[in-house]
């Protein structure tokens, strides 16, 4: 029951905090948050009931309800990531079933605790030995994973592609309907023939209809498949060569952004520039600024000029005026 | 800049009789909302005319002055001019019977303080009213989001102030005369009465402070003419002038004819106007209270509603956590 997982440490159970939550390191031993927290506040520690060291970036949320389990599992894991000789490595069935026998056994025996120092010693040389096919199988193994994905990618395409038909054809389909429907009442409407007559010859094109859309349905081309091969019979794809390259960036088809300078109406006669405000004596009429004012980045000449240009612009504006009225 | 703003694009008109058919047309929509159960014969008796109406916006104008002019602390000149735009904007597009000015004189008064950067507080600003205070607060922040609405929101205001300061400076630097700054009492005057007139919906600012420079030229005996053809324009303007020259001399015209209202029109217009005002935006009308207490009690509904929504969803919250649904009494089954 859910109720009943408690922390070995402080004994709290699910039923008491609903928020309980068990974290397990590689040791196997379970702990709550709140005692992770409290044991691990300087990122490392014993283990409270094995003692063995431990790192806090290393728990994670219990899965499994026995806590061997999840060892196992994390043990598995980190020894499958050097022990990842594939079957092709090997001369004969014999031998890779000896390798995989082999490896169940470490595995094994460091969850058991059996022979650790020994186990741990046999590891180190396997790894050594084998190092370049560790790594090479390492490679192939990130290649497939890449290669997988994109079949998926592909396979959704495919299926977004269908879909999009389906809805087109169901809508099209629709829209035929009410145009028949449409056609047999103005028919029924305007025609002086027999109504009779006419509901028949409807019905019989209607039918006719339907037996072509069936015939085109199973005629729809099946979605083209991706070349896999160039006419050369070089594979296309990462598949066959183990030569990599590195990805061309894509280069974006949107315009590059162009700056246009903002046009100004001035409707006026044209003001003095900033440059003739300095040098032909209208700052001799105003007010200079201070120097707190100037600290700011304001210099008198701004105002000045605003106040030349405020005067002259629209100076030309014209309305439409017509007739006075008074 | 003046040429790309709102103000040319959308409030400076193209004559009077545009905006005299603006303000008709806003006077007759009035009365075809309200007066559909009036007889035709007593339309005019009941309701204000344009040209009536026309009457009352001018003396509440000059009302809205003295207000300006009154208030402390002083206010910039920029903010009084901005209000008189307000105001005048405002009753472009409005009847005069629909929104009272006097409410909207204040409210214009306020908004533009705003916008100008004149900084008031509310209570600061009611200060300044004579009467009710608190009901002057309530109908100024009532009618404030209104206002700018039928403004279109078109808050930025150009006002002849600068560009005088500007054509002032261009005098003393590009032209010979003697102590241009004896001008500025006689500009100030013809700016304040040219506030009382259309000219600032009808010209743009610029032409307004020319006209008012030249004004004071002429009442100083100087003149300036050489000026404007020789410096101003020169000669890449020289095809402008004649546009120019009527456009000023327009303003002055406009200025100078105008003429203050009599106080007994004033008195009589404004009882009037206290009988056929819209009564759903009088402050003081039954309807208005009730509207706005139906206001009020929707908004504690929702209130409610959604204080009842919160309640409900952090019960079930506290259901899921604690796992066992509520504990009812023995009697409540």
């Amino acid at each position: 029951m859910d109720m009943d997982i408690a922390c070995p440490r402080c004994k709290t159970t699910k039923y008491r905090n609903p928020s309980l939550k068990l974290l397990v390191n590689v040791c196997g031993h379970g702990l709550c948050e709140s005692c992770v927290d409290l044991l691990f506040l300087k990122g490392s520690g014993n283990c409270p009931e094995c003692g063995v060291a431990l790192r806090r970036s290393n728990f994670r949320v219990q899965l499994f309800e026995d806590s061997q389990v999840e060892k196992e599992v994390d043990i598995r894991r980190r020894v499958l990531r050097d022990f990842n000789k594939k079957e092709e490595d090997f001369a004969t069935l014999r031998d890779y079933n000896d390798y995989l026998e082999e490896v169940e056994t470490i595995i094994f025996n460091l969850v058991n605790n059996i022979d650790q120092l020994e186990t741990n010693k046999k590891i180190e040389k396997f790894k050594k030995e084998n190092r370049e096919l560790i790594l090479k199988n390492k490679a192939r193994a990130g290649r497939e994973e890449a290669e997988l994905e994109a079949l998926l990618e592909q396979e959704a395409a495919m299926e977004e592609a269908r879909r999009a038909q389906l809805a087109m054809e169901e809508k099209e389909e629709k829209r035929r309907k009410i145009r028949n429907k449409e056609a047999l009442i103005d028919e029924l409407m305007f025609s002086t023939g027999n109504a009779r007559n006419i509901v028949q010859t409807f019905a019989e094109s209607r039918a006719q209809d339907a037996a072509s859309q069936a015939a085109q349905a199973s005629s729809v081309p099946a979605p083209a498949v991706r070349a896999t091969q160039f006419s050369t019979g070089i594979q296309i794809g990462r598949g066959s060569g183990h030569v990599e390259f590195l990805p061309v960036p894509r280069t974006d088809d949107t315009p590059l952004f162009h700056y246009e300078p903002p046009q100004r109406i001035f409707d006026g006669p044209a003001p003095p520039t900033l440059l003739d405000v300095d040098q032909n004596g209208f700052l001799a009429h105003i007010r200079s600024a201070s120097e707190e004012e100037r600290a700011g980045g304001y210099n008198s000449n701004i105002s000045c000029l605003r106040a030349l240009e405020e005067a002259m612009s629209g100076l030309y504006y014209r309305a439409h005026r017509g007739e006075a009225v008074f | 800049m003046f040429p790309s703003s709102t103000q040319l694009q959308h409030w400076t008109f193209k004559n009077e009789a545009e905006i005299t058919q603006y303000r008709e047309e806003a006077n007759a929509k009035f009365i075809a909302r309200h007066g559909a159960n009036v007889p035709p014969e007593e339309i005019a008796e009941i309701f204000l005319t344009p040209s009536e109406e026309r009457i009352l916006v001018h003396s509440y104008e000059s009302h809205l002055r003295e207000f300006c002019k009154r208030f402390s602390p002083p206010m910039p000149r920029a903010v009084i001019g901005t209000a008189f735009h307000y105001f005048k904007r405002f009753y472009v597009f409005n009847s005069v019977m629909d929104y009272h000015p006097k409410e909207i004189l204040v409210t214009c008064v306020y908004l533009a303080a705003k916008v100008e950067e004149f900084n008031v507080s509310i209570s600061q600003f009611v200060a300044n009213v004579k009467g009710d205070r608190e009901k002057a607060t309530d109908i100024i922040l009532n009618n404030e989001l209104l206002l700018m609405q039928r403004l279109q929101y078109h808050l930025t205001v150009h006002n002849p102030y600068r560009p005088v300061e500007g054509l002032l400076i261009d005098i003393k630097t590009r032209a010979l005369l003697n102590d241009p700054e004896r001008l500025r009492p006689a500009i100030d005057d013809f700016l304040d009465r040219s506030y009382l007139t259309d000219v600032c919906i009808l010209f743009p600012p610029s032409q307004v402070a020319l006209a008012a420079v030249l004004q004071s030229a002429s009442s100083n005996r100087e003149n300036l003419d050489s000026y404007v053809t020789g410096t101003l324009l020169g000669t890449p303007g020289a095809e402008k002038l004649p546009g120019l020259i009527d456009a000023v001399r327009n303003i002055r015209m406009i200025v100078k004819a105008y003429e203050t209202v009599n106080r007994d029109i004033f008195g009589a217009l404004n009882k009037k106007l206290e009988k056929c005002r819209n009564q759903e935006n009088n402050p003081d009308s039954a309807i208005y209270k009730k509207r706005m207490q139906e206001l009020l009690e929707d908004e504690d509904e929702r209130e409610a509603v959604k204080y009842e929504k919160i309640a409900r969803q952090q019960r079930t919250t506290e259901d899921q956590l604690v796992g066992i649904t509520r504990v009812l009494s023995p009697s409540a089954s």
